[in-house]
């Protein structure tokens, strides 16, 4: 019976023994020469400086070959018995795959340039290099098979760094029309890094025992490692912007009594106790200190005017379709266009806005033409979120409201709605994170010039006015090109260096506005995503 | 072909009468001033939209018409009331799609005429813009070709699907089937917020960071290069691939992944011989959605990108960006005008249609899966 | 052979159930059930001796101090309300549990002598040699020839991928052996011998439950935990299953939870009770549970008077 044959599995295993020691070492050494790639991909580290008394190169060189042998070592000791393993009789079709690609790569460049026999050998070159590490990996026993092709690779790769044949200085010129070359400072850092994520993959499933476990071991290590770059990438963004926009936003900033603008709050006229030219000025020729605030009150504006239009047309349409319409061809339709609306690129909004509302509002550039195209931008993630936390209202509340005889608009005025609230409000926020920080509609439909006094901040309120001639009502701060700002940092980036001078550090004005920028979009995330868990946890305890 | 074509039609007739009853019925049914009232609001709202497409300044008259009848309809008819609300409401969703395509494919059509080709004897409208790779605005013979900006699309769109697919998809299993709850916690929001940046905030990192060191890494002449772009653009979409791959895997039910590990198999295999293969439509669709968000990417490669609209020589020289459908539209809408203007829109339609499709083929997909899975979600 | 509830346990079970909203009334009820208690006491090897095993959803107290001995080649059924704990119990016996980030489980489970919830256990090997059957049956969405070679492909006891049949060492003879050899172990084979290659979501549910028993024989496991197999079935195909079960008892050790009182009564050799609470009420041979059970409890919840 094939299935009676237990494949030495124990059901209790041991303690951790010598060999784990090692293949945990290999994988800590892998984990190493990744930071050090990264690190040198960065410019953290010198290629041509030394860690540790050691020339970069040559240390990571003797890392990749320590970490190649010991991955080899472990494989061939398994085979002959060394080492305890629980191999599979082959490694498989993904990792001769996986074993394959490097080799192809190496094989490929080594006979096309290295040895200068051109193109047409060198692909010969890369299919036997190739095809060689796949036969290596598959035919022979697991444990062999997926340590042999990649801790030669690693040791290859390594002693390469070593023997200095690819130093610090080495330059590959590709033969190209538009001319570009592969150096070091690129291709030292890019192969360690692969090489340590081979490694470690190595490694891992050498510490599990090869079979099942050890690719389970393998598998876990690359997935964890991708989920904190992730978040590791996103962290390092942040902080980077962090870092340099701050000196730029609290340029000419003073904190104490009085030292801020007067402002009315109530009716009492207060002087704030801060002053942050960056967020309180506009750009102006006397100014000490140049700012963005018409940007901010023009994003402000901005979103306010699309959570306007997008909220209660979005919120309808999923009543309607949630509440009133019968599952079937309608609802699917409207389904499908709302998704598709979803995706649809931003600068078609934009496109859009520019074809279809300007010529309707004056002919210009307006912020009201903005807003409406980000409230249309804004709409179907209304639309579908809602719906999303209609659906998920039980049934049983309808049913049970409907039994006491309440008419259908007023169950969902009193129990749909309330308890769909929070789905709501939480997608709302979200979505206005997001369009808050869109370029692309509102560089074709609302946005002037590059920089905009702060006499121009625009007042939406005080602006409106009645006219005799239709359409009777006016009000032409929403009828004008104002700035946002993401469409400040644009229009700063393309600006370039010299138009810019006029704010004085161009390079500290920009990165404060895109902090402010970052900012603000991430505190409607961090709203957001707060209201959510609020409302969660409130959920688990009633 | 005939009876179905039959079927079909005696369907759709069936659906209409049905449709016809079911309206009569409400007619009945309703109180006559309330259907007055709904009628006015209706028709007012109709004329409104009428109104605001022919560029009329009377376009206020009906509105405010439209907003009174509503407003007496809410106190005296609430019920019926909401019921029209909502449904024009729903029916302004599909009609906002419905305008995005009239206008901007109105606007394209001087430049498609404009670009006419003659193969076999056959005057195709629009071909030249494909079949020759010249996109010149200035000097004549004056072209406005779209290869140069596909062909960069084309290479952001796999450098990015590159990174994203696999990252994503490792990413969304980590979230739906390996990461203990406390560690979900941190980087579910945190692939959330990584969706959030404003693009122009990495294209602006791009720009100054980026680029630069690209330019110096690879000694190319001048900055922007196909590569980086799709990096960074590949970045953004990564959080699209996450979340909808992750609803995908989560969509597995609990059972059928007990069944594979009582078996005794490891997470790892139950993973990638039951969640995956089951999920794999919904998988698929998250990465079709993250090549559709790739595509669309704008202010990023604007940003990063020369915004010269030739091709690379040769074309697979990723470490030179020339222009993107996207960026171009960006770049241009300023100075252009004329059949320029309207060639923009042209790469508008090309991405409209691009992602609409890709949306719509996501949609299918999940839709399939969902029915094979059946009642078991 | 038992030696259960030495005094000392009884009174940490006691305060742990202080926290209990049902405190004083579970506590007292433990006293009194324990003083009735009769050890069981069979012939033959114990295959799982469960001792002081306590199980937590947070802070919900699901099992309360069970100790029991499970003997060899025999059906063994968990019988009570729903809610007592019942599926908790069995889904400790091959630490299905685990999957579920809140259960905390004190005690020792062990199985064949090793003690299966100390450090080091593999649980591959582990859940390998104590296969599960499900309540609402749940084929894997593949055919009905690799829903029941998937558990030995992925332990590497066949191997019938691309690549063996490319090197033409493909085990798909063996395969097939397999395939027949637990279709009829399961009674399903000459039902859909003609369609293996059918997807198995397309069976009837009593048929899938069998495919999903035939699949946990494919492993050839020691012990088969079942939880309610026959609850989502109707009564032909409850049948079917509960001959299938009784055939099952003389190669393997079946531990069974149902709420079907008349099922345990008809299929096992020894019951036990677990009432309300998460306590493990009476154990003993099937016949002497049903006819003459020592706590009062048992007999009400027996004779339908609760539960």
């Amino acid at each position: 019976m094939a299935g009676a044959t237990q494949t030495g599995g124990e059901l209790i295993e041991e303690e951790t023994t010598e060999t784990d020691a090692v293949a945990a070492g290999a994988v800590g050494l892998s984990a190493v020469l990744f930071a050090l790639a990264v690190a040198a991909l960065f410019e953290r580290i010198s290629l041509t400086g030394a860690i540790a008394g050691v020339r970069t190169v040559t240390l990571l060189g003797g890392l990749l070959t320590a970490l190649g042998v010991a991955v080899v070592a472990f494989g061939v000791g398994s085979r002959f018995g060394y080492v305890r393993t629980d191999p599979d009789p082959s490694a498989g079709l993904v990792a001769g795959f996986g074993a394959a690609v490097p080799w192809v790569v190496i094989g490929g460049g080594v006979v096309s340039e290295t040895l200068g026999l051109g193109p047409t050998i060198g692909v010969i070159g890369a299919v036997v290099a190739g095809g060689t590490a796949f036969a290596v990996t598959v035919l022979p026993r697991e444990d062999v098979g997926s340590t042999l092709p990649l801790g030669s690779l690693l040791a290859l790769i390594g002693l390469v760094f070593l023997t200095g044949v690819i130093g610090p200085e080495w330059v590959w010129e590709l033969d190209w029309a538009q001319q570009a070359s592969i150096t070091a400072g690129f291709l030292v850092p890019t192969a360690t890094l692969f090489s340590a994520l081979y490694g470690g993959w190595a490694s891992a499933k050498a510490y599990g025992g090869f079979g099942a476990r050890g690719r389970h071991m393998g598998a876990y290590v690359l997935v964890y490692l991708n989920a904190l770059s992730i978040i590791a990438f996103l962290f390092v963004l942040v902080a980077y912007v962090v870092v340099q926009g701050v000196p730029g936003l609290l340029n000419g900033a003073e904190f104490g009594f009085g030292t801020g603008p007067q402002t009315t709050i109530l009716g009492v006229s207060v002087t704030l106790p801060v002053s942050v030219p960056f967020v309180m000025n506009g750009v102006a020729l006397f100014n000490d200190f140049q700012g963005v605030l018409p940007a901010i009150v023009g994003t402000i504006w901005l979103v306010i005017g699309a959570v306007l239009l997008a909220v209660p047309l979005g919120v309808g349409a999923a009543v309607f379709l949630t509440e009133y319409a019968e599952r079937g061809r309608f609802t699917q339709v409207v389904e499908v266009a709302t998704n598709g609306l979803w995706s649809t690129p931003s600068i078609v909004f934009g496109l859009f806005g520019f074809a279809f509302l300007i010529p309707r509002f004056g002919n210009g550039k307006s912020l009201l033409s903005g807003m409406i195209t980000l409230g249309f931008m804004l709409l179907p993630l209304v639309v579908i979120t809602s719906r999303e936390a209609m659906l998920s209202v039980p049934d049983e509340y309808r049913d049970a409201s409907a039994a006491l005889g309440v008419s259908k608009w007023q169950t969902i005025r009193s129990v749909v709605l309330p308890a769909a609230l929070p789905g709501v409000v939480t997608g709302v926020i979200l979505g206005v994170g997001r369009i808050a920080g869109e370029t692309a509609p509102i560089l074709l439909t609302m946005a002037g010039g590059t920089f905009v006094p702060g006499s121009q901040t625009v007042d939406v309120l005080g602006s409106f006015q009645f006219t005799s001639a239709p359409p009777f009502v006016a009000n032409p701060a929403l009828l004008e090109a104002t700035s946002a700002l993401p469409y400040q940092l644009y229009a700063l980036i393309s600006a370039g260096v010299g138009a810019s001078s006029n704010v004085g550090d161009a390079d500290a004005f920009r990165w404060a506005t895109a902090l402010i920028l970052l900012i603000i979009v991430l505190s409607f995330y961090a709203i957001g995503i707060a209201t959510r868990y609020y409302f969660r946890r409130r959920l688990r305890h009633t | 072909m005939a009876p179905v074509t039959d079927t079909q039609s005696e369907r759709i007739r069936r659906a209409i009468s049905a449709r016809i009853r079911k309206t009569r019925e409400f007619v009945d049914q309703t109180d006559p001033a309330a259907l007055a009232i709904v009628s006015v609001m209706a028709l007012s709202l109709f004329g409104a939209l009428v109104g605001f497409l022919a560029v009329s300044d009377w376009t206020i008259l009906p509105f405010v018409a439209f907003l009174a009848s509503s407003a007496v309809g809410w106190f005296r008819y609430q019920e019926e009331t909401a019921y029209v609300i909502s449904l024009m409401m729903t029916v302004s969703t599909i009609l906002i799609l419905g305008l995005i395509v009239v206008f901007i494919f109105r606007e394209s059509i001087p430049v498609i005429r404009y670009e006419s080709a003659t193969v076999y004897g056959f005057t195709v409208p629009g071909l030249r813009m494909f079949i020759q790779p010249n996109w010149d605005a200035v000097s004549p013979p004056i072209r406005y070709s779209m290869v140069p900006m596909i062909h960069g699309t084309v290479m952001v769109t796999l450098i990015a699907s590159a990174v994203a697919a696999p990252l994503g998809v490792s990413a969304a299993l980590f979230l739906s089937e390996i990461a203990p709850a406390p560690v979900r916690e941190v980087v579910k929001p945190g692939v959330e917020v990584l969706a959030g940046i404003p693009s122009i905030v990495y294209g602006f990192i791009g720009f100054t960071v980026l680029s630069p060191w690209a330019s110096d890494q690879f000694q190319t002449t001048g900055q922007g290069s196909y590569l980086f772009v799709g990096i960074v653009v590949g970045l953004m979409a990564l959080p699209t691939v996450v979340s909808v791959a992750e609803d995908a895997l989560s969509s597995i039910p609990e059972s059928m992944k007990s069944g594979s590990l009582a078996l005794g198999t490891t997470d790892w295999q139950t993973m990638t011989s039951i969640t995956l293969p089951a999920a794999f439509s919904g998988v698929s669709a998250a990465v079709l959605l993250g090549v559709g968000r790739a595509i669309g990417e704008t202010m990023a490669a604007t940003v990063m990108l020369r915004g010269v609209p030739r091709l690379t020589e040769p074309l697979v020289n990723v470490f030179y960006g020339m222009e993107t459908l996207t960026s171009i539209i960006a770049r241009n809408y300023g100075e252009a005008d004329g059949l320029q203007m309207d060639a923009l829109f042209v790469a508008g339609v090309i991405l409209f249609v691009t992602v609409l499709a890709i949306s719509v083929g996501a949609q299918y997909i999940e839709w399939r899966m969902h029915k094979r899975l059946g009642g078991e979600i | 052979m038992s030696e259960n509830q030495n005094p000392q346990t009884q009174t940490d079970t006691a305060t742990t159930g202080t926290d209990q909203p049902l405190t004083t009334t579970t506590g007292e009820s433990v006293e009194q059930t324990r003083d009735e208690w009769r050890e069981y006491e069979f012939e033959g090897e114990s295959k799982m001796t469960v001792e002081n095993l306590d199980v937590y959803y947070g802070d919900d107290h699901a099992l309360k101090d069970v100790s029991m001995e499970i003997p060899e080649q025999s059906v063994t059924a968990l019988i009570g309300p729903s809610g007592c704990g019942k599926s908790t119990y069995l889904r400790c016996l091959n630490r299905m549990n685990d999957r579920i980030s809140s259960a905390r489980i004190d005690g020792t489970v062990r199985f064949d002598g090793q003690d299966i919830y100390q450090d080091g256990v593999n649980l591959v090997e582990l859940r390998k040699r104590v296969g599960m059957v499900f309540q609402s049956p749940n084929p894997f969405p593949k055919s009905i020839r690799q829903n029941i070679a998937y558990g030995p492909e992925k332990h590497g006891d066949l191997d019938t991928g691309l690549l063996a049949r490319l090197l033409n060492r493909s085990d798909e003879e063996e395969r097939d052996r397999l395939v027949e050899r637990c279709l009829r172990d399961a009674a399903l084979w000459d039902e859909v011998n003609d369609r293996l290659d059918d997807n198995a979501l397309g069976l009837s549910g009593g048929q899938q439950q069998r495919l999903c028993i035939a699949r946990c024989l494919s492993v050839d496991p020691e012990i088969i935990l079942m939880d309610e197999p026959a609850s989502a079935l109707d009564p032909i195909a409850t049948a079917k299953i509960e001959d299938l079960i009784e055939d099952l008892s003389e190669e393997y050790t079946v531990v069974i939870v149902t709420h079907n009182m008349q099922q345990a009564a008809r299929i096992s050799d020894q019951t036990a009770v677990f009432l309300t609470g998460g306590e493990l009420v009476e154990y003993g041979e099937t016949d002497q549970v049903f006819e003459d059970p020592n706590s009062e409890r048992v007999e009400d919840y027996i004779s339908g008077k609760f539960g």
